[in-house]
């Protein structure tokens, strides 16, 4: 075979295409040359721009939250360091990948991944995003070692929120939690978004938390720093430094000490305790019970631990001395003695207490069965005799009622910086045409109902706040009005004395010399709550507010026991008190929710309440200066630290 | 006397070696150089891991490419159809005993030794066809019935490898396929109608779910690389960015801020490009490209002077492969065509394509000292 060409056409015709296909190949690396131009020459300064962009990011400092402290200090709420892990996106090949290779370190569930990757779909791919926090140095440092072969995890030190107190203080400040997309879509500017789409960045979920947030959140700062491909700081730079500012510092008028004693003695009980002072309106102890533990809430609470707080018949997420609504029973009897006073009705005014009295058609009990006896209104307050009241109400108005109740603090809300308050139902004849605005023969003002009403049973309800404000104001004679928080930041919040509330002393007297027999003198309802730490005397009232109407035994038809009922049908015990007798400066309030009698369950928790509170005594004790406590948290905080 | 000299040329060795083409081993080794320095940089100033080898590798394949460019052109057109027909078994037998690596089936193991049929095929083919048109006369070259084996020799390796999946190495295949029947005579009226056919045909298989949901997925990426930041798209912009901003001059060499701080994975292999061009700007990365340009105009000439025409056709089939593997990969980085995993010949980190492009420049070697005079 011969291999040399013996076919010049053929020949002729290669070497004609063969020009071609150079050409054409030449031609393509033209395009090829022509594409670098674009971009090396015509779009260098986009491209540099972008490189640099990818170099050094800017990033957002997130501020400290501010610190909640107690009226004498007392961190209430603080910032702890916290190990964490984020996840930037942008920086992985495989966000599975990476989570599987993270996954051997700690654990991932499928939920958990679901959610991160819901995560990035919303905020991007350049935005970190939190995988876990709380680590326990020994798994922090374990992912630390294993970074290189984790593309996209990135581990920090942040800081999360911390209640040192626990559950002692949750219904005061509330908690905080991971910014929902309502939340970021509430806030007006990019740069506040940004912020609370910072890794690890917290709002205000509840209680004061939530009222304060924009305070306690502070200014975040901004950094330059130059980044490698995994998102690795490689270099911060001083240029275009901002340091954060710390949020403002919250005082609070709480005294957390006496705030813990009240928790404990409330102990196992489903109840409240307030405590105020009854000339500045400020609320020392603010107590629920069972409470959660904040601190459990911050960091995304466990689903299971939600479902059982909101089954648990003791409502541990009800606020109950803001949320809580009870008949006031024979505390209510305290208003009335005021309201009968002044319609005209004197103090020595007397009734024959037989255990019960006629009126229209029903019988209206005494709760002593036997009666008590021929009362005046101290003694009607003292033994805390209905059948007087019950004569009382015959010549009472329920407008005139009704009137003082809501002049003692009854029937509104007070703005004390907790959000969720109730206002109770103090019931008049306006209430009732609109409560039956639907049913006009239902409208007309009844008075058997006043009888009802005189007693604290029937429509009136109140929350154990509103309680403290009438047990305030019945000892002060002043129209004081209830604060909680008594600095932001550097803004001191003033405290003015409030006006009088127009009560002749004499009345206000009567009342005292009642509350006083009820404690301190023999056959008084609530002996139990005698002071025993100091000399000091304590004045109260008892009061046991009707949970369901009476039960009768299904078999003997027998009228049964509060104590033979099931708990959740068992009255309310509530216990109304002010401290000391002669010059009051506290006044207390304890509701046992279905505790059965206010001398027995709400009483004795009352006297160690109080026997700490007088003990302390704190009212005549300097408490810390707001303007000084901004002073001190700026010198001491690490300010410009975090994220 | 220098007569009979010029009648046998083939006879002796040292004639052989005289009538080597040194200016495009010149070139070549030129081009593993630009290789052995990119990779040096990449591993961030370090002759490990890749510089040292890439370096040892060019060495042994120089000495492949002189041993086979010193064997009678006659005895690879002998064993032409053998080679092609083995590379289609050894094809075929991948889907049945073939390993699996990085998601595709593309390798055979015979007795602990890897090796990838479809660059076989890649010489194989080139040979075959070349086999082919050489035993044709001009008139039967034009004609449509002798235009049925080479397709048929074309497509069944291209099917073979499009189902292993590997979208690269069959469009590779197919072009320089083509491409042999283009320069060996191609009707002008067939090449049109089949190219307006073979539109209908691609439009079809994007219809018919023909491509694998990965390959569709770097097809529309391509055509859009914000689409998905996370994918392939986010290489391809990194990969622009980098360019880009290297600018007239670049950023100088071990400088490059994007290639230097790892935003691109792998850059030892495809998207070595990316940081020549950061690092020596329009200036070095257009020389590259001259470079490229210069290997094959340089084969060009020898297919020109070749005196047989299966030496031909079997340079202008290694240009096609050499220069597709160079236009796809740059223009694959800047954005000009798909994210398909082709290397930069000789330049990118990797053994078996640096082999098979010596191997090929070995032919081409081959039809260049032999006259047949």
């Amino acid at each position: 075979m011969n291999l040399n060409e013996q076919d010049p056409a053929r020949q002729n015709s290669f070497t004609r295409r063969t020009f071609l296909f150079s050409a054409g190949i030449t031609t393509l690396f033209g395009g090829v040359a022509l594409r670098l131009a674009q971009l090396q020459l015509k779009e260098y300064d986009h491209y540099v721009e972008l490189a640099r962009e990818n170099q050094f990011n800017r990033q957002v400092i997130s501020p400290l939250r501010g610190e909640i402290v107690d009226r004498f200090g007392k961190v209430i709420a603080t910032n702890k360091k916290n190990f964490r892990v984020l996840l930037i996106p942008e920086r992985t090949a495989d966000v599975d990948e990476t989570l599987i290779a993270l996954s051997k370190i700690i654990e991932i569930s499928d939920d958990k991944r679901d959610r991160i990757k819901r995560q990035i779909r919303r905020r991007g791919v350049f935005t970190p995003i939190e995988i876990a926090d709380n680590l326990d140095w020994e798994t922090f440092s374990k992912i630390n070692i294993e970074v290189p072969y984790l593309p996209g995890i990135l581990p920090e030190e942040g800081r999360t929120r911390d209640y040192p107190l626990g559950n002692g203080t949750a219904f005061v400040v509330g908690y905080v939690g991971a910014p929902t997309d309502r939340d970021l879509k509430a806030e007006p500017t990019a740069n506040a978004r940004n912020l609370l789409r910072q890794p690890g960045f917290k709002v205000g979920r509840e209680g004061l938390e939530r009222r304060y947030d924009e305070e306690l959140r502070g200014k975040a700062g901004e950094k330059l720093v130059k980044v490698n491909a995994h998102g690795r700081v490689i270099e911060e730079l001083d240029e275009g430094l901002q340091k954060a500012k710390q949020g403002d510092r919250l005082a609070l008028t709480i005294d957390s000490e006496l705030q813990m004693a009240a928790m404990e003695a409330l102990g196992d009980n489903s109840g409240s305790a307030v405590v105020m002072d009854v000339k500045t309106g400020e609320i020392l102890v603010l107590a629920s019970t069972p409470a959660f533990d904040p601190n459990n809430f911050n960091v995304g609470i466990d689903p299971v631990l939600w479902r059982d707080l909101n089954a648990d018949p003791t409502k541990p997420l009800v606020n109950k001395p803001l949320s809580g609504v009870y008949p006031p029973g024979s505390t209510f009897k305290l208003i009335s003695a005021i309201a009968a006073q002044k319609s005209g009705i004197s103090p020595n005014f007397r009734v024959r207490c037989r255990g019960s009295i006629r009126f229209g058609k029903n019988t209206h009990r005494c709760w002593k069965r036997g009666g008590h006896g021929t009362m005046n209104m101290r003694d009607a307050i003292k033994n805390s005799c209905d059948v007087f009241f019950y004569e009382v109400a015959k010549q009472l108005d329920i407008d005139l009622l009704a009137e003082t109740a809501r002049d003692f603090g009854l029937g509104q809300v007070f703005e004390i910086g907790i959000p969720g308050q109730r206002k109770g139902i103090v019931p008049d004849r306006a209430w009732k045409k609109e409560y039956f605005a639907n049913s006009p023969e239902n409208q007309q003002w009844f008075a058997g109902e006043t009888l009802s009403v005189i007693i604290g049973q029937g429509a009136v309800t109140s929350t154990p706040l509103q309680l403290a404000v009438m047990t305030a104001r019945l000892a002060s004679g002043r129209a004081v009005r209830p604060t909680l928080v008594r600095g932001v930041g550097e803004r001191a919040v003033p405290i003015l004395e409030a006006p009088l509330i127009g009560v002749d002393g004499d009345a206000l007297n009567v009342v005292h010399d009642g509350m006083n027999a009820v404690v301190n003198e023999l056959g008084g309802t609530a002996r139990r709550a005698r002071l025993e730490n100091t000399e000091t005397l304590l004045a109260g009232k008892t009061g046991t507010s009707q949970v369901a109407s009476l039960q009768r035994d299904p078999k003997t038809g027998r009228i049964l026991k509060n104590e033979e009922l099931p708990w959740r049908l068992r009255d309310h015990a509530l216990f109304v008190s002010f401290a000391p007798v002669d010059n009051p400066r506290y006044a207390s309030v304890i509701v046992v929710e279905h505790g059965q009698s206010g001398s027995r369950a709400a009483a004795p928790i009352a006297k160690k309440v109080m026997d700490a509170v007088m003990e302390k005594d704190p009212a005549l004790k300097k408490p810390y200066d707001p303007s000084v406590l901004a002073g001190l948290s700026s010198a001491s905080s690490p300010s410009g630290e975090g994220s | 006397m220098s007569s009979i000299l010029l009648q046998n040329p083939q006879k002796g060795l040292r004639d052989r070696i005289v009538r080597i083409n040194w200016i495009l081993v010149l070139l070549l080794s030129l081009l593993a150089t630009a290789g052995m320095t990119t990779l040096y940089s990449v591993a961030g100033g370090d002759w490990n891991p890749w510089a040292l080898k890439h370096g040892i590798r060019y060495g042994v394949s120089l000495i492949l490419l002189l041993g086979i460019g010193l064997v009678s052109i006659r005895f690879w057109m002998k064993i032409s159809y053998p080679i092609y027909f083995f590379a289609l078994a050894a094809l075929a037998a991948v889907p049945l005993i073939g390993v699996t690596r990085l998601g595709a089936q593309r390798w055979l193991e015979f007795g602990g030794l890897q090796f990838q049929p479809s660059e076989v095929m890649k010489i194989g083919l080139v040979m075959a066809l070349a086999r082919y048109y050489h035993g044709l006369r001009t008139d039967q070259v034009s004609h449509i019935i002798y235009l049925i084996p080479p397709l048929i020799m074309i497509g069944a390796p291209v099917g073979l490898v499009f189902i292993q999946p590997d979208l690269g190495t069959g469009i590779l295949l197919g072009s320089t396929g083509l491409a042999i029947v283009f320069v060996a005579g191609l009707s002008w009226r067939i090449g049109f109608l089949g190219a307006v056919g073979a539109l209908l045909a691609g439009y079809a298989a994007y219809w018919f779910d023909i491509l694998k949901p990965y390959q569709i997925e770097r097809i529309l990426t391509f055509m859009n690389p914000e689409r998905d930041p996370l994918g392939k798209g986010y290489h391809l912009t990194q990969s622009k960015i980098a360019i880009g901003s290297g600018g007239v001059n670049g950023k100088g060499y071990l400088e490059g801020t994007q290639s230097q701080l790892k935003f691109l994975p792998e850059l030892q292999t495809d998207f070595i490009f990316t940081i020549f061009g950061e690092e020596f700007g329009f200036v070095g990365a257009l020389g590259l490209l001259f470079l490229y340009l210069f290997i094959i105009l340089t084969a060009v000439g020898v297919a020109l002077k070749a005196k047989s025409h299966f030496g031909r056709l079997v340079t202008i089939g290694v240009c096609a492969t050499f220069s597709l593997y160079a236009l796809i990969n740059t223009g694959m980085v800047m954005g000009l065509a798909p994210v398909v995993g082709v290397p930069l010949p000789l330049v990118s980190y990797g053994g078996t394509v640096m082999v098979t492009i010596m191997a090929g420049f070995g032919l081409v070697m081959s039809a260049h000292i032999y006259y047949d005079k």
